[in-house]
């Protein structure tokens, strides 16, 4: 029983996680915000996904 | 604990990036200007507080009950994954101006390994809730100092006149070093 709890849990955050992420990719972004460039002058992190949509 | 022995503790004793050696990446990734740094710093204090809060509640509350406190780990993963993403949609529907600030740095966030340490940190201690807020505002807001202080120098670091086997980030673990040295001496403070 405790396994299956356990598994229930698990499964109900990883749900969360993939609606969460989904509604987040479908909100507009805020007006004034679309052209929004991150600095990455200023950061050393190379395999960011942010920095390899600026490359592209 | 005294409360404030615990923020002073985690701001400046245990500093969470030059005692633990934890949040490296974005220390060394984010601090070459200090625009930079301060969004990412803001991001850090504001995810870590969400972010442990949570996780708190989520031990306490769900595992401890259900005898599931081997998930821990797993459980503070997705939660913090999941508290990202919410947070980034929330700031984009209501604050346009946070949004402009912060929305860049919020998915690098997930990554930065201290917020996981700060979440697990607080059930290991064996917080209250009360002293999970403290030191859930403590840490980051010790990874921000610190953050602030290496920008400012690496910005003048960059204009300074370093020999070439020693530019980039050999000088900056040199300052790393020398800036960890001098908050060692914080260890007598309380």
């Amino acid at each position: 029983m405790r396994v299956l709890f356990g598994i229930l849990i698990a499964a109900a955050l990883l749900g969360v996680n993939a609606w969460l992420y989904i509604a987040n990719k479908n909100t507009p972004v805020p007006e004034g915000c679309e052209n929004l460039k991150p600095d990455c002058s200023g950061c050393g992190i190379t395999d960011c996904a942010i920095r390899k949509k600026e490359e592209e | 604990m005294n409360l404030l022995t615990l923020f002073l503790s985690a701001l400046l004793i245990n500093n969470v990036i030059l005692s633990k050696f934890i949040g490296m990446c974005p220390f060394l990734g984010v601090s070459t200007k200090l625009s930079s740094a301060i969004g990412m710093g803001l991001a850090v204090i504001f995810v870590i507080f969400g972010a442990s809060c949570l996780s708190w509640a989520l031990y306490y509350y769900v595992l401890v009950p259900l005898g599931l406190e081997y998930m821990k780990l797993i459980c503070f993963i997705l939660l913090i994954a999941a508290f990202v993403q919410f947070v980034e949609m929330f700031v984009k529907k209501n604050s346009p101006s946070l949004y402009k600030s912060l929305g860049i740095y919020l998915p690098l966030i997930t990554t930065n390994c201290a917020v996981l340490y700060v979440a697990l940190d607080n059930i290991t201690q064996g917080y209250n809730f009360i002293e999970t807020v403290v030191n859930s505002i403590a840490v980051p807001a010790g990874f921000m100092l610190v953050l602030l202080i290496f920008a400012t120098i690496r910005e003048r670091l960059a204009s300074a006149d370093v020999p070439d086997a020693w530019k980039g980030n050999p000088i900056a673990f040199v300052v790393a070093a020398i800036m960890a040295i001098a908050f060692s001496a914080f260890a007598g403070l309380v």
